[in-house]
Protein backbone atom coordinates (compact mmCIF):
# COMPACT_ATOMS: atom_id res chain seq x y z
CA UNK A 1 0.00 0.00 0.00
CA UNK A 2 1.03 3.82 -0.77
CA UNK A 3 -0.10 6.65 0.43
CA UNK A 4 -0.28 9.63 -2.29
CA UNK A 5 0.79 12.23 0.51
CA UNK A 6 4.08 10.22 2.19
CA UNK A 7 6.39 11.96 0.32
CA UNK A 8 5.16 15.41 0.84
CA UNK A 9 4.40 14.86 4.21
CA UNK A 10 8.11 13.90 4.88
CA UNK A 11 9.11 16.81 2.69
CA UNK A 12 6.91 18.68 5.02
CA UNK A 13 8.15 17.50 8.07
CA UNK A 14 12.22 18.19 7.07
CA UNK A 15 11.18 21.61 6.06
CA UNK A 16 9.87 21.99 10.02
CA UNK A 17 12.84 20.07 11.38
CA UNK A 18 15.06 21.58 9.87
CA UNK A 19 14.14 25.09 11.39
CA UNK A 20 13.45 24.20 14.74
CA UNK A 21 13.69 21.17 17.36
CA UNK A 22 12.72 20.97 20.77
CA UNK A 23 15.72 21.19 22.95
CA UNK A 24 17.93 17.71 23.56
CA UNK A 25 16.90 16.40 19.58
CA UNK A 26 19.33 17.46 16.69
CA UNK A 27 18.79 16.16 13.34
CA UNK A 28 22.00 14.25 11.81
CA UNK A 29 20.71 13.45 8.30
CA UNK A 30 17.97 13.16 6.15
CA UNK A 31 19.09 12.94 2.52
CA UNK A 32 16.28 11.06 1.38
CA UNK A 33 12.69 10.46 2.29
CA UNK A 34 13.81 6.58 3.62
CA UNK A 35 16.12 7.10 6.07
CA UNK A 36 16.97 9.84 8.98
CA UNK A 37 19.38 10.22 11.28
CA UNK A 38 18.68 11.76 14.79
CA UNK A 39 20.73 12.70 18.04
CA UNK A 40 18.72 12.77 21.03
CA UNK A 41 19.91 13.67 24.72
CA UNK A 42 18.03 13.30 27.86
CA UNK A 43 17.88 16.59 29.40
CA UNK A 44 17.34 16.34 33.17
CA UNK A 45 19.53 14.86 35.49
CA UNK A 46 19.00 11.19 35.70
CA UNK A 47 22.34 9.50 36.14
CA UNK A 48 21.99 6.74 33.99
CA UNK A 49 21.95 8.78 30.99
CA UNK A 50 24.33 12.24 32.07
CA UNK A 51 26.38 13.29 29.54
CA UNK A 52 25.26 10.78 26.61
CA UNK A 53 23.97 11.03 23.57
CA UNK A 54 22.12 8.50 21.62
CA UNK A 55 21.71 7.89 17.95
CA UNK A 56 18.15 7.23 16.30
CA UNK A 57 17.74 5.81 12.85
CA UNK A 58 14.04 6.22 10.94
CA UNK A 59 13.10 4.16 7.89
CA UNK A 60 9.76 5.07 6.56
CA UNK A 61 8.22 3.24 4.29
CA UNK A 62 5.67 4.03 1.15
CA UNK A 63 2.32 4.30 3.14
CA UNK A 64 4.04 6.41 6.34
CA UNK A 65 2.30 8.56 8.16
CA UNK A 66 -0.54 5.95 8.30
CA UNK A 67 2.59 3.06 8.72
CA UNK A 68 4.72 3.68 11.99
CA UNK A 69 8.07 4.36 10.98
CA UNK A 70 10.89 1.92 11.60
CA UNK A 71 12.86 3.26 15.08
CA UNK A 72 15.72 1.85 16.12
CA UNK A 73 18.84 3.21 18.31
CA UNK A 74 21.84 2.73 16.35
CA UNK A 75 25.53 2.08 18.34
CA UNK A 76 28.57 4.36 18.04
CA UNK A 77 32.08 4.37 18.83
CA UNK A 78 30.57 8.00 20.95
CA UNK A 79 26.69 6.79 20.79
CA UNK A 80 25.61 3.85 22.95
CA UNK A 81 22.68 2.52 23.42
CA UNK A 82 20.79 3.42 26.31
CA UNK A 83 20.00 1.46 29.30
CA UNK A 84 16.27 0.60 29.72
CA UNK A 85 13.89 -1.95 30.54
CA UNK A 86 12.11 -1.50 27.00
CA UNK A 87 15.49 -1.35 24.85
CA UNK A 88 16.96 -4.28 23.99
CA UNK A 89 20.82 -4.02 23.54
CA UNK A 90 20.76 -4.27 20.05
CA UNK A 91 19.12 -1.07 19.81
CA UNK A 92 15.43 -2.15 19.49
CA UNK A 93 12.37 -0.41 21.03
CA UNK A 94 9.41 -2.01 22.41
CA UNK A 95 7.23 0.95 22.74
CA UNK A 96 3.37 1.14 22.02
CA UNK A 97 3.88 4.37 20.15
CA UNK A 98 5.58 2.53 17.45
CA UNK A 99 3.80 -0.60 16.92
CA UNK A 100 1.14 -1.11 14.86
CA UNK A 101 -1.42 -1.00 17.84
CA UNK A 102 -0.10 2.09 19.57
CA UNK A 103 1.15 3.93 16.11
CA UNK A 104 -1.26 7.06 15.35
CA UNK A 105 -0.63 8.98 11.69
CA UNK A 106 -0.88 12.34 13.69
CA UNK A 107 2.67 11.70 15.75
CA UNK A 108 5.52 12.28 13.37
CA UNK A 109 9.22 12.27 13.88
CA UNK A 110 9.42 14.97 16.38
CA UNK A 111 6.68 13.98 18.49
CA UNK A 112 8.57 10.46 18.62
CA UNK A 113 11.90 11.60 19.71
CA UNK A 114 10.29 13.48 22.28
CA UNK A 115 8.34 10.52 23.56
CA UNK A 116 11.66 8.45 23.77
CA UNK A 117 13.59 11.51 25.28
CA UNK A 118 11.01 10.99 28.16
CA UNK A 119 10.51 7.65 28.29
CA UNK A 120 14.14 7.62 29.32
CA UNK A 121 13.74 10.65 31.67
CA UNK A 122 11.32 8.51 33.75
CA UNK A 123 13.45 5.55 33.79
CA UNK A 124 14.67 5.00 37.46
CA UNK A 125 16.31 1.16 36.38
CA UNK A 126 19.56 0.63 35.24
CA UNK A 127 18.64 -2.59 33.18
CA UNK A 128 18.08 -4.33 30.05
CA UNK A 129 14.64 -6.11 29.13
CA UNK A 130 14.53 -9.48 30.39
CA UNK A 131 15.84 -12.13 27.90
CA UNK A 132 18.07 -9.36 26.48
CA UNK A 133 20.55 -12.23 25.47
CA UNK A 134 18.46 -14.73 24.04
CA UNK A 135 16.27 -12.04 21.76
CA UNK A 136 19.45 -10.47 20.56
CA UNK A 137 21.17 -13.52 20.00
CA UNK A 138 17.83 -15.15 17.66
CA UNK A 139 16.18 -12.12 16.47
CA UNK A 140 15.98 -12.05 12.70
CA UNK A 141 12.64 -10.21 12.27
CA UNK A 142 12.16 -6.28 11.46
CA UNK A 143 11.15 -4.29 14.34
CA UNK A 144 7.42 -3.84 13.62
CA UNK A 145 7.00 -7.47 12.85
CA UNK A 146 8.23 -8.01 16.24
CA UNK A 147 5.23 -8.95 18.57
CA UNK A 148 6.07 -7.29 22.07
CA UNK A 149 4.37 -8.36 25.35
CA UNK A 150 3.61 -5.03 26.88
CA UNK A 151 4.22 -6.18 30.07
CA UNK A 152 4.93 -2.95 32.12
CA UNK A 153 3.98 -0.24 30.57
CA UNK A 154 4.36 2.10 33.31
CA UNK A 155 8.19 1.69 33.01
CA UNK B 1 -14.56 -8.95 -36.26
CA UNK B 2 -14.31 -9.12 -32.87
CA UNK B 3 -16.88 -8.03 -30.35
CA UNK B 4 -16.40 -5.11 -28.56
CA UNK B 5 -15.68 -6.41 -25.51
CA UNK B 6 -12.65 -8.74 -26.51
CA UNK B 7 -11.35 -5.07 -28.17
CA UNK B 8 -12.10 -3.52 -24.64
CA UNK B 9 -10.20 -6.15 -23.04
CA UNK B 10 -7.17 -6.21 -25.49
CA UNK B 11 -7.06 -2.22 -25.03
CA UNK B 12 -7.34 -2.59 -21.26
CA UNK B 13 -4.49 -4.87 -21.38
CA UNK B 14 -3.03 -3.01 -24.04
CA UNK B 15 -2.98 0.16 -21.35
CA UNK B 16 -1.50 -1.54 -18.07
CA UNK B 17 1.23 -2.77 -20.49
CA UNK B 18 1.57 0.54 -21.30
CA UNK B 19 0.77 1.02 -24.75
CA UNK B 20 -1.32 3.63 -24.70
CA UNK B 21 -1.20 3.99 -28.61
CA UNK B 22 -2.51 0.33 -29.22
CA UNK B 23 -4.82 0.60 -26.42
CA UNK B 24 -6.21 4.05 -28.27
CA UNK B 25 -7.09 2.44 -31.30
CA UNK B 26 -8.43 -0.80 -29.66
CA UNK B 27 -10.97 1.53 -27.91
CA UNK B 28 -11.70 3.31 -30.67
CA UNK B 29 -12.46 0.20 -33.14
CA UNK B 30 -14.66 -1.06 -29.66
CA UNK B 31 -16.69 2.19 -30.30
CA UNK B 32 -17.50 1.72 -33.89
CA UNK B 33 -19.72 -1.08 -32.69
CA UNK B 34 -20.61 -0.36 -29.32
CA UNK B 35 -20.79 4.00 -29.82
CA UNK B 36 -22.82 4.20 -26.29
CA UNK B 37 -20.73 2.65 -24.23
CA UNK B 38 -19.65 5.07 -21.65
CA UNK B 39 -16.99 3.18 -20.00
CA UNK B 40 -15.12 3.00 -23.78
CA UNK B 41 -14.94 6.45 -23.79
CA UNK B 42 -13.50 7.20 -20.39
CA UNK B 43 -11.07 4.44 -20.97
CA UNK B 44 -10.21 6.43 -24.56
CA UNK B 45 -9.79 9.65 -22.73
CA UNK B 46 -7.27 7.74 -20.03
CA UNK B 47 -5.24 6.94 -22.94
CA UNK B 48 -5.42 9.94 -24.63
CA UNK B 49 -4.15 11.58 -21.55
CA UNK B 50 -1.49 9.54 -21.63
CA UNK B 51 -0.83 10.70 -25.30
CA UNK B 52 -1.39 14.28 -23.95
CA UNK B 53 -3.80 14.35 -26.73
CA UNK B 54 -5.86 16.77 -24.53
CA UNK B 55 -8.34 18.01 -26.91
CA UNK B 56 -9.18 14.50 -27.86
CA UNK B 57 -9.11 13.37 -24.21
CA UNK B 58 -12.05 16.42 -23.43
CA UNK B 59 -13.86 14.79 -26.56
CA UNK B 60 -14.17 11.37 -24.82
CA UNK B 61 -14.85 13.01 -21.61
CA UNK B 62 -17.96 14.91 -23.16
CA UNK B 63 -19.63 12.30 -24.88
CA UNK B 64 -19.23 10.00 -21.84
CA UNK B 65 -20.77 12.55 -19.84
CA UNK B 66 -23.73 12.93 -22.11
CA UNK B 67 -24.41 8.75 -21.93
CA UNK B 68 -23.67 9.08 -17.73
CA UNK B 69 -23.67 12.23 -16.61
CA UNK B 70 -22.06 10.95 -12.92
CA UNK B 71 -19.29 9.35 -14.38
CA UNK B 72 -16.61 9.85 -11.71
CA UNK B 73 -13.64 9.07 -14.39
CA UNK B 74 -14.89 11.12 -17.11
CA UNK B 75 -15.03 14.55 -14.47
CA UNK B 76 -11.42 13.11 -13.70
CA UNK B 77 -10.06 13.10 -17.12
CA UNK B 78 -12.03 16.29 -17.89
CA UNK B 79 -10.37 17.98 -15.42
CA UNK B 80 -6.67 16.40 -15.84
CA UNK B 81 -7.16 17.47 -19.45
CA UNK B 82 -8.32 20.88 -19.20
CA UNK B 83 -5.62 21.56 -16.61
CA UNK B 84 -2.67 20.67 -19.10
CA UNK B 85 -4.83 22.81 -21.51
CA UNK B 86 -4.76 25.52 -18.63
CA UNK B 87 -8.48 26.07 -18.86
CA UNK B 88 -8.07 26.29 -15.02
CA UNK B 89 -11.61 27.04 -14.27
CA UNK B 90 -13.10 23.76 -16.16
CA UNK B 91 -10.02 21.52 -14.70
CA UNK B 92 -11.21 23.12 -10.78
CA UNK B 93 -15.06 22.40 -11.58
CA UNK B 94 -14.46 19.05 -12.89
CA UNK B 95 -11.68 17.79 -9.75
CA UNK B 96 -14.52 19.26 -7.32
CA UNK B 97 -17.08 17.10 -9.15
CA UNK B 98 -15.00 14.25 -9.53
CA UNK B 99 -14.23 14.78 -5.81
CA UNK B 100 -18.35 15.04 -4.47
CA UNK B 101 -18.87 11.17 -6.55
CA UNK B 102 -15.98 9.59 -4.85
CA UNK B 103 -17.17 10.36 -1.47
CA UNK B 104 -20.78 9.53 -2.74
CA UNK B 105 -19.41 6.54 -4.88
CA UNK B 106 -19.19 3.29 -2.97
CA UNK B 107 -15.54 0.98 -2.36
CA UNK B 108 -14.15 1.44 -6.04
CA UNK B 109 -14.59 4.86 -6.22
CA UNK B 110 -13.31 5.44 -2.37
CA UNK B 111 -10.34 3.78 -3.73
CA UNK B 112 -9.61 7.43 -6.05
CA UNK B 113 -9.93 9.48 -3.30
CA UNK B 114 -6.63 10.16 -2.40
CA UNK B 115 -5.53 10.76 -5.86
CA UNK B 116 -8.29 13.12 -6.83
CA UNK B 117 -7.60 15.27 -3.24
CA UNK B 118 -4.14 15.78 -4.71
CA UNK B 119 -5.34 16.58 -8.27
CA UNK B 120 -8.05 18.96 -6.49
CA UNK B 121 -5.51 20.80 -5.11
CA UNK B 122 -2.91 20.80 -7.67
CA UNK B 123 -6.16 22.48 -9.55
CA UNK B 124 -6.45 24.68 -7.21
CA UNK B 125 -2.83 25.76 -6.86
CA UNK B 126 -2.29 25.70 -10.85
CA UNK B 127 -5.33 28.35 -11.29
CA UNK B 128 -4.28 30.58 -8.20
CA UNK B 129 -0.78 30.79 -10.50
CA UNK B 130 -2.32 31.69 -13.32
CA UNK B 131 -3.99 34.73 -11.96
CA UNK B 132 -1.25 36.22 -9.50
CA UNK B 133 1.45 35.75 -12.91
CA UNK B 134 -1.69 37.65 -14.85
CA UNK B 135 -1.84 40.23 -12.03
CA UNK B 136 1.59 40.95 -11.19
CA UNK B 137 2.46 41.55 -15.07
CA UNK B 138 -0.86 43.89 -15.13
CA UNK B 139 0.52 45.91 -11.75
CA UNK B 140 3.97 45.59 -13.50
CA UNK B 141 2.77 47.13 -16.29
CA UNK B 142 1.16 49.71 -14.25
CA UNK B 143 4.31 50.19 -11.84
CA UNK B 144 6.45 51.13 -14.91
CA UNK B 145 3.68 53.28 -16.56
CA UNK B 146 3.39 55.36 -13.93
CA UNK B 147 7.26 55.72 -13.31
CA UNK B 148 7.58 56.58 -16.71
CA UNK B 149 5.41 59.07 -16.82
CA UNK B 150 7.05 60.53 -13.73
CA UNK B 151 10.30 60.39 -15.08
CA UNK B 152 8.89 62.53 -18.23
CA UNK B 153 7.87 64.55 -15.83
CA UNK B 154 10.85 65.41 -14.16
CA UNK B 155 13.43 65.74 -17.36
CA UNK B 156 10.76 68.23 -18.72
CA UNK B 157 10.79 70.01 -15.26
CA UNK B 158 14.40 69.82 -15.47
CA UNK B 159 14.68 71.62 -18.99
CA UNK B 160 12.26 74.61 -17.74
CA UNK B 161 14.53 75.29 -14.55
CA UNK B 162 17.79 75.37 -16.95
CA UNK B 163 15.86 77.72 -19.72
CA UNK B 164 14.30 80.10 -16.54
CA UNK B 165 17.92 80.32 -15.21
CA UNK B 166 18.89 81.04 -18.36
CA UNK B 167 16.89 83.92 -19.48
CA UNK B 168 17.51 85.33 -15.91
CA UNK B 169 21.48 85.51 -16.68
CA UNK B 170 22.55 83.70 -14.10
CA UNK B 171 24.74 80.51 -14.37
CA UNK B 172 25.04 79.74 -10.83
CA UNK B 173 21.13 80.68 -10.10
CA UNK B 174 20.06 78.12 -12.97
CA UNK B 175 22.36 74.99 -11.58
CA UNK B 176 21.00 75.26 -8.01
CA UNK B 177 17.30 75.53 -9.35
CA UNK B 178 17.97 72.32 -11.57
CA UNK B 179 19.30 70.33 -8.50
CA UNK B 180 16.02 71.59 -6.19
CA UNK B 181 13.72 70.25 -9.24
CA UNK B 182 15.97 67.20 -9.45
CA UNK B 183 15.32 66.55 -5.67
CA UNK B 184 11.76 67.06 -5.77
CA UNK B 185 11.13 65.07 -8.47
CA UNK B 186 13.37 62.37 -6.81
CA UNK B 187 10.92 62.52 -4.09
CA UNK B 188 8.09 61.72 -6.26
CA UNK B 189 9.34 58.64 -8.01
CA UNK B 190 10.45 57.33 -4.29
CA UNK B 191 6.94 58.27 -2.81
CA UNK B 192 5.15 56.46 -5.85
CA UNK B 193 7.19 53.19 -5.51
CA UNK B 194 6.79 53.04 -1.89
CA UNK B 195 2.76 53.12 -2.86
CA UNK B 196 3.34 50.39 -5.25
CA UNK B 197 5.16 48.36 -2.77
CA UNK B 198 2.33 48.74 -0.03
CA UNK B 199 -0.18 47.36 -2.68
CA UNK B 200 1.71 44.35 -3.04
CA UNK B 201 -0.07 41.56 -1.16
CA UNK B 202 0.65 39.70 2.56
CA UNK B 203 1.38 36.82 0.43
CA UNK B 204 4.61 38.24 -1.37
CA UNK B 205 5.78 39.13 1.53
CA UNK B 206 5.32 36.53 4.23
CA UNK B 207 4.18 32.61 3.28
CA UNK B 208 2.79 31.16 6.38
CA UNK B 209 -0.74 28.48 6.53
CA UNK B 210 -2.53 28.46 9.19
CA UNK B 211 -2.59 25.38 11.52
CA UNK B 212 -6.62 25.03 11.30
CA UNK B 213 -6.33 24.83 7.45
CA UNK B 214 -3.58 22.10 7.68
CA UNK B 215 -4.55 18.28 7.96
CA UNK B 216 -2.78 16.42 10.60
CA UNK B 217 -2.08 13.52 8.57
CA UNK B 218 -0.81 14.38 4.80
CA UNK B 219 0.41 18.12 6.29
CA UNK B 220 -2.01 19.69 3.28
CA UNK B 221 -4.29 22.10 3.75
CA UNK B 222 -7.54 20.85 3.88
CA UNK B 223 -10.07 20.14 0.76
CA UNK B 224 -13.03 18.26 2.46
CA UNK B 225 -12.48 18.50 5.86
CA UNK B 226 -14.44 15.63 8.37
CA UNK B 227 -14.79 15.82 12.02
CA UNK B 228 -14.43 12.92 14.24
CA UNK B 229 -16.44 12.59 17.88
CA UNK B 230 -13.60 14.55 19.44
CA UNK B 231 -14.28 17.34 17.37
CA UNK B 232 -10.63 17.12 15.79
CA UNK B 233 -11.48 17.60 11.78
CA UNK B 234 -9.16 15.79 8.74
CA UNK B 235 -8.90 15.80 5.21
CA UNK B 236 -11.14 12.95 4.25
CA UNK B 237 -8.91 10.73 2.22
CA UNK B 238 -6.28 11.26 5.29
CA UNK B 239 -8.83 9.97 7.40
CA UNK B 240 -10.09 7.13 5.64
CA UNK B 241 -6.69 5.75 4.84
CA UNK B 242 -5.91 5.52 7.95
CA UNK B 243 -9.62 3.86 9.37
CA UNK B 244 -9.13 1.53 6.73
CA UNK B 245 -5.72 0.06 8.48
CA UNK B 246 -7.38 0.72 11.89
CA UNK B 247 -10.50 1.92 13.39
CA UNK B 248 -9.50 3.93 15.55
CA UNK B 249 -9.47 7.85 16.60
CA UNK B 250 -6.17 9.22 16.10
CA UNK B 251 -6.10 11.27 19.35
CA UNK B 252 -7.89 9.39 21.82
CA UNK B 253 -7.62 5.76 20.20
CA UNK B 254 -11.53 5.53 20.83
CA UNK B 255 -13.06 3.50 18.14
CA UNK B 256 -13.90 5.36 15.07
CA UNK B 257 -15.53 4.17 11.47
CA UNK B 258 -15.92 6.25 8.64
CA UNK B 259 -19.69 6.47 8.62
CA UNK B 260 -19.26 8.18 11.81
CA UNK B 261 -17.05 11.00 9.93
CA UNK B 262 -19.25 14.21 9.58
CA UNK B 263 -18.52 16.69 6.91
CA UNK B 264 -17.29 20.32 8.90
CA UNK B 265 -18.54 22.70 6.04
CA UNK B 266 -17.52 26.10 7.63
CA UNK B 267 -14.05 25.12 8.31
CA UNK B 268 -14.38 23.63 4.40
CA UNK B 269 -15.36 27.02 3.70
CA UNK B 270 -12.33 28.50 5.59
CA UNK B 271 -10.08 26.57 3.72
CA UNK B 272 -11.64 27.56 0.66
CA UNK B 273 -10.97 31.09 0.97
CA UNK B 274 -7.53 30.74 2.48
CA UNK B 275 -6.69 29.40 -0.41
CA UNK B 276 -8.36 31.67 -2.87
CA UNK B 277 -5.89 34.35 -1.03
CA UNK B 278 -2.85 32.25 -0.87
CA UNK B 279 -3.35 29.26 -4.32
CA UNK B 280 0.43 28.85 -3.65
CA UNK B 281 0.01 26.75 -0.29
CA UNK B 282 -2.69 24.52 -2.10
CA UNK B 283 0.10 22.46 -3.38
CA UNK B 284 3.07 23.54 -0.66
Amino acid sequence: MTVPFAAKRLGKELQKISNSLPPGVELVSAENFEEWLLDIKVLDNNPIYQNQTYRLKFRFGPSYPIEPPEVVFVQLPDRPIPMHPHVYSNGIICLDLLGQQGWSPVQNVESVCMSLQSMLTGNSKDERPPGDEDFVRANRQRPKDIQFYYHDNNV
Amino acid sequence: MAKPTQLKEEGNRRFQAGDYVMAEALYSQALISDPHNPTLYTNRAMARLRLSQWDSAVADGTACLQLAPDSMKAHYSLSQAHLALRAHDDALRHALRAHALCVAGGAAEHKSLGPITTHVLRCKRERWEEVERRRVRELGGLEGEVLGLLERGREEAVREAEREGLEEGGVGLGEEGRREVEEEWRGKVEAMKAVFEKARPEGERRREVPDWAVDDISFCVMVDPVITKTGKSYERASIVEHLRRQPSDPLTREPLYPSELRPNLDLKQACEEFLEQNGWAADW
